[in-house]
């Protein structure tokens, strides 16, 4: 396969793949995709092993220590495999490279610190949605779930109520 | 229920269930990051309008696997809605709202969204690295506030269960999956306007892929429509009722009653007299005043008649949703609930203590006989049956 950093699938046929991908897990495991989910384990995680007594004594935390170690769940071996899976698909593609992705007017500095601000955001948007992109919208989209429907209006809403103000860091 | 024991991959063969979800999450890095979907300019071009990538292969992904489960829930490969009911969470209204638009107002801060940005951080990302520190911290926090009492009772407020569009829009499943892939078509057409008039940068999609995968759709989405035309209830030929066994309806009734509605179709007077906790007395003659073709299918639906019933009376087989039959009917209830068990010989297995403690619980709870200590020392009372989801509001 030739290397070609600007060569992507085609978006359509990559939306196919991806649907087989989800009907793959529903019919076999009985599970979607979940991005989420696993990063909530793996803070928990971190959290024991700071402060073990005060994660015991969180409602909100407890919940997925109690069967073991929060690791121990099938939403981490998924996120093990995306992981893997991005990592041999850049390396064919030739986009394996350590960098920072910005727009020109905008310091590395200001870029690192959308994408953590972005991510904090998304991870609390999480916890009181049930999931994110791929566990909602996804998963619970193409299962016809309301609440999930419910969530990617708003996704795709609160996204472009604000593209407005963040355009300037992209072009 | 489905042929594909997929619940055997979570519990029994766990190991088996953990090595596909690694394979099936490969599956999913591999193709975002094909899809482009691990540069964050491919992702937030959706919101700049530049590119609609995000649209396209979403909306590809959720209106193929929507097809595909539909059709394979109709050659009987797997069971629609225990797919769902296992796969899908349930829906809490609005904190699902508000929660949308915060991961919204994230995707575009930081241009990832949690599991692209795995992607990111996996072909070298720096920002995708942050992004994936960002969530893993703002969800230990989300957890932190799901702590304080009135933010618990607010994300566990506006509970509806699992509810499906179906269920809102009383139409079979085919009919919404086919109308999502008429509308994806509609959309990728309409998208692909937009990126010409936004600068034609983004280079144009090869016809022949492209034409494929839109006549595809657009054709699952004609014959949607045509199965629309078609009188509901041809298709549901009456056949031998699903069947739960008392012990799992006695669960069902404790752990969650508001997931289950129970019918109980003996006379008026017979129910009058026993019934299981929560059931409604539904007599045959009166079966037609519960209009059950036209209320929300979400509730699993229990008919419980005298005993086993054979085949169902047309009133139930309306009903949109899951219908299950009690095994043995209610001489099997009685057997099961109403009669003292006997308790399990001094060093049972700790699974038969606890089915006995269960069982116990339920007979003195319904009777109000108390149960004899089991022959071996046992500490504790009665195993309470745990509550899986608190607040909801919904409890029968």
């Amino acid at each position: 396969m030739t290397r070609d950093p600007s060569k992507f699938w085609n978006p359509y046929l990559a939306g196919v793949a991806l649907g087989l991908v989800l009907l793959t897990g529903l019919v076999v495991l009985g599970k979607g995709l979940g991005a989420s989910g696993a990063s909530f384990r793996v803070g928990v995680t971190l959290a024991e092993a700071v402060a073990p007594a005060h994660v015991a004594a969180a409602p909100g935390l407890r919940g997925v220590t109690e069967q073991g170690s929060p690791l121990d769940d099938w939403l981490v071996f998924q996120m093990l495999g995306v992981l893997l899976g991005g990592v041999v698909a850049a390396y064919t593609s030739g986009r394996l490279s350590v960098e920072v992705l910005k727009g020109p007017r905008i310091s590395t500095a200001g870029r690192i610190a959308m994408a953590l601000a972005g991510g904090l955001l998304m991870g609390v948007g999480a916890k009181f949605a049930r999931g994110c992109a791929s566990g909602q919208a996804l998963t619970g989209g193409a299962l016809m779930s309301v609440g999930a429907w419910v969530f990617m209006m708003m996704f795709f809403g609160g996204g472009y109520s604000i593209a407005y103000f963040v355009r300037r860091a992209w072009r | 229920m489905s042929p594909l024991p997929f619940w055997s991959l979570m519990a029994e063969h766990r190991e088996a269930g953990l090595v596909v979800s690694l394979l099936v999450g490969f599956a999913f890095g591999f193709v975002l990051e094909r899809a482009g979907f691990g540069r964050a300019q491919k992702l937030v071009g959706q919101f700049l309008l530049t590119e609609w990538t995000v649209l396209k292969v979403m909306f590809g992904a959720v209106a193929t696997a929507m097809v595909g489960t539909v059709v394979l829930d109709g050659v009987g490969l797997i069971d629609l809605r225990a797919v769902a009911d296992s796969a899908s969470s349930a829906t809490w209204l609005w904190p699902m709202l508000v929660g949308g638009l915060v991961v919204g107002l994230g995707f575009v801060t930081s241009s990832y969204c949690p599991g692209t940005s795995v992607v990111a951080m996996a072909s070298g990302k720096l920002d995708g690295a942050a992004t994936v520190a960002g969530v893993v911290v703002g969800s230990v926090i989300g957890g932190e506030l799901l702590g304080v009492p009135a933010v618990a009772r607010f994300a566990d407020g506006s509970f509806l269960g699992h509810l499906y569009l179906y269920d809102l829009l009383r139409v079979p499943p085919a009919v919404v999956a086919l109308a999502v892939a008429l509308v994806a078509v509609a959309a990728f057409v309409g998208a692909e306007k937009v990126e010409r008039i936004m600068g034609g940068k983004a280079p144009p999609s090869p016809a022949r892929p492209r034409r494929a995968v839109f006549a595809t759709l657009a054709g699952l989405g004609a014959a949607g429509v045509v199965m629309l035309a078609l009188p509901h209830g041809t298709t549901a030929a009456p056949r031998a009722p699903a069947r739960i066994t008392a012990e799992a309806l006695a669960g069902r009734v404790l752990d969650a009653p508001w997931n289950v509605r129970v019918l109980d179709l003996r006379s008026a007077a017979a129910c009058a007299e026993a019934r299981v906790p929560g059931a409604e007395c539904a007599p045959p003659e009166a079966l037609k005043d519960l209009y059950l073709a036209d209320v929300s299918g979400a509730r699993d639906l229990v008919v419980v008649a005298a005993g086993d019933l054979a085949e169902l009376p047309a009133e139930i087989h309306a009903y949109p949703g899951h219908v299950l039959a009690l095994e043995g009917g209610f001489e099997a209830w009685k057997a099961y609930a109403l009669t003292a068990p006997e308790p399990p010989a001094p060093g049972a297995a700790p699974q038969a203590l606890a089915a006995w403690r269960v069982r116990a619980g339920l007979h003195s709870a319904l009777t109000g006989v108390k149960a004899p200590p089991p022959a071996a020392p046992a500490a504790g009372g009665v195993a309470k049956p745990r509550k899986k989801v608190s607040g909801g509001g919904c409890s029968g």
